[in-house]
């Protein structure tokens, strides 16, 4: 029985494989069974708790040897501290069906059993742009999604978007995905923390973490490593460890109510 | 075909886009038809086309080739699906080959122009079929007749009339043809191809030759105007149609061609006279049309050939067989009333 299943979803470049490697790291260091999914196929969300290794990807192995060839072991691979680590991959840029490779990869990992543990964490692809997309907050998966953003309007726009797709899923009968709260990773901005906490609770949610911006979190990435196993002892590590513990006491789980563009626009203006 | 549909159901007349297309492409016989989809696609069109076709005494399989997208080839991309199959069907040495589109890799977006672009030796036409797209069957008959069109160039005028577009899979594709002829001898004119039906694909080179283009319904007329502006040819509209349409029709085709057809009146005058006079037992007879036509202009010329005959059409009339496509010329009504005249008898 899976005690937890969480998905972080937000802006490209946001830091959202960065926040999901640091809290699998995390967690696991509480003594929790950590699986984490990369459902993204530029394939990086594990890079940093494998010691920057890309492992292959689950769309790799089934182009290489057909889905009925590839195995348990040739998908899963154990990095930091005992995490388990999948990534889904996907198509080449610009063929194909990117968001189908997601279903055919969750279909395998059932099929395997890999879908166990005390905590699976989904890190997943920019937005919700299509159905496939959606495949980690549906029945049986993620029931919880945190939303990554910094106090850019850009990246509020996608959070917000992805309020949308959370608010119309959670509307279909026996859906138990609801919005758990919103990360804000900061870009260093005035009043970003203000912001994007105002913004959490309009859209009907709350401010889970504020991750201030520090060096240590570049330095880690240049030795391949998270701020977990990196630089232990550092602030921000700490903050990390905060997170972790926020989101296994979290019980606070809502059906989200997405701005409009003026609001959210008069929002930023609000609080420049 | 008889169908009695709710009012809710009317889109299921519209049809599928790829057999639109795949009614036309298999009647160039030398030709190999790739459908780029899932096998399914083909499986299902494969066995409608072959099903008809029997009905029409063609006992010839439809030349078709899937090039079978599984889930892998979705995500990652059907191209390679493609090409493929496009070198194995070259290898076969056929007149042309057709490549169709399905509704998934529209989806997902496969450059199907690039890849059969790409090919040598044979021609390679591409005709888009994806049905989600909004388009009926009608839609991938004339898409095809279009691309098809883009194999002939210019070419000197033969004097012939070519038949377009024509309904290869009703029943009654052979006899409406032959009454079409029957009516363009009488005006002394011969056809020059059936675009398409049983068509060798050098044959398609002279499409441009003839003198004037028959359509066999108004729902080609985008296919006429491409061929009016593409070799300045004429056309006329659809098939006549009723126990009126024959006169009209030969007069319409004289007109156009610039040709006298007081000779040819005459004689369709006298062999309507013929009809009225063979089918004169009937008056007075009760019918009724059940189920109605679902096209509007099947009602209504079922209704003129009942009055010219002099039937009463009542509810509580005998039953009388009314097609899909409304009779084709005094021929074609003449087979309707023996219909009838079976039926009243029974």
């Amino acid at each position: 029985m899976v005690m937890k299943q969480i998905a972080l979803y937000g802006k490209g470049g946001i830091g959202k494989s960065t926040t999901s490697a640091n809290l699998s790291a995390a967690l696991s260091l509480a003594g929790h069974d950590i699986l984490q999914i990369g459902c993204d196929p530029k394939r990086d969300s594990t890079r940093m708790l494998m010691q920057g290794r890309l492992i292959p990807t689950v769309m790799d192995q089934v182009r290489e040897r057909g889905a009925s060839g590839v195995t348990p072991a040739d998908v899963v691979y154990t990095g930091f501290n005992g995490v388990r680590c999948v990534e889904a991959g996907g198509p080449e840029p610009g063929v194909g069906c990117a968001g189908r490779g997601i279903i055919a990869t969750f279909q395998l990992l059932e099929k395997f059993g890999t879908l166990t543990g005390d905590v699976i964490v989904y890190d997943v692809l920019g937005d919700v742009v299509c159905g496939g997309f959606a495949m980690p907050m549906r029945e049986g998966y993620a029931q919880e999604v945190y939303l990554v953003t910094s106090g850019e309007l850009m990246s509020l726009y996608a959070a917000n978007n992805i309020c949308k797709a959370i608010e119309r899923l959670s509307a279909r009968p026996k859906s138990r995905c609801r919005l758990a709260g919103v990360i804000c990773n900061a870009k260093n901005q005035p009043k970003e923390e203000e912001l994007v906490a105002e913004f959490a609770r309009r859209v009907n949610s709350h401010l889970v973490q504020f991750i201030p911006r520090d060096r240590v979190v570049q330095l880690a990435e240049l030795n391949r490593k998270t701020v977990i196993e990196y630089e232990p002892d550092s602030k921000q590590a700490q903050i990390y460890r905060d997170l972790a513990t926020h989101i296994m006491e979290n019980t606070r789980f809502t059906i989200p109510t997405p701005l409009e563009i003026d609001d959210l626009e008069a929002l930023a203006i609000e609080y420049m | 075909m008889t169908l009695r549909p709710l009012p809710s159901n009317i889109c299921r007349f519209a049809g599928c886009t790829l057999t639109g297309a795949l009614s036309v492409t298999t009647h160039v016989r030398d030709a190999i038809t790739v459908v780029h989809g899932p096998q399914g696609c083909t499986h299902h069109n494969f066995s409608l086309l072959h099903a008809t076709s029997l009905d029409n005494d063609r006992i010839a399989l439809p030349p078709l080739v899937s090039t079978g997208l599984s889930e892998t080839d979705v995500i990652f991309g059907g191209e390679g699906a493609l090409d493929r199959t496009l070198d194995t069907v070259i290898a076969r040495d056929p007149g042309a080959v057709f490549v169709l589109s399905t509704c998934i890799v529209d989806t997902i977006g496969d450059d199907v122009g690039m890849v059969c672009g790409a090919k040598a030796g044979v021609p390679v036409i591409v005709v888009p079929t994806a049905g989600f797209l909004g388009g009926s069957f009608q839609t991938g008959v004339n898409n095809a007749l279009i691309a098809l069109a883009g194999m002939a160039g210019p070419a000197d005028r033969n004097g012939g009339v070519n038949i377009i577009g024509e309904k290869n899979l009703e029943y009654e594709v052979e006899e409406n043809f032959a009454e079409v002829s029957r009516l363009l001898a009488l005006l002394g004119l011969s056809v020059n191809i059936r675009f398409v039906h049983d068509l060798a694909t050098d044959h398609i080179a002279s499409l441009g030759a003839a003198r004037l283009n028959i359509l066999r319904d108004p729902s080609l007329i985008p296919v006429g105007e491409s061929l009016k502006e593409r070799f300045g040819t004429p056309y006329i509209p659809a098939y006549p149609v009723g126990i009126s349409g024959t006169v009209a029709f030969l007069e319409s085709v004289a007109d156009t061609c610039g040709i006298d057809c007081r000779h040819a009146v005459e004689e369709e005058h006298t062999l309507r006279q013929q009809t009225l006079d063979d089918f004169a037992d009937l008056a007075g007879a009760g019918i009724s049309f059940t189920p109605l036509p679902p096209d509007p202009e099947g009602s209504r010329v079922a209704q003129d050939i009942a009055q010219a005959f002099r039937l009463d059409v009542t509810s509580s009339g005998c039953p009388v067989p009314v097609p899909v496509t409304p009779p084709v010329g005094i021929i074609g009504v003449r087979r309707l009333l023996h219909r009838w005249r079976r039926a009243l008898h029974a």
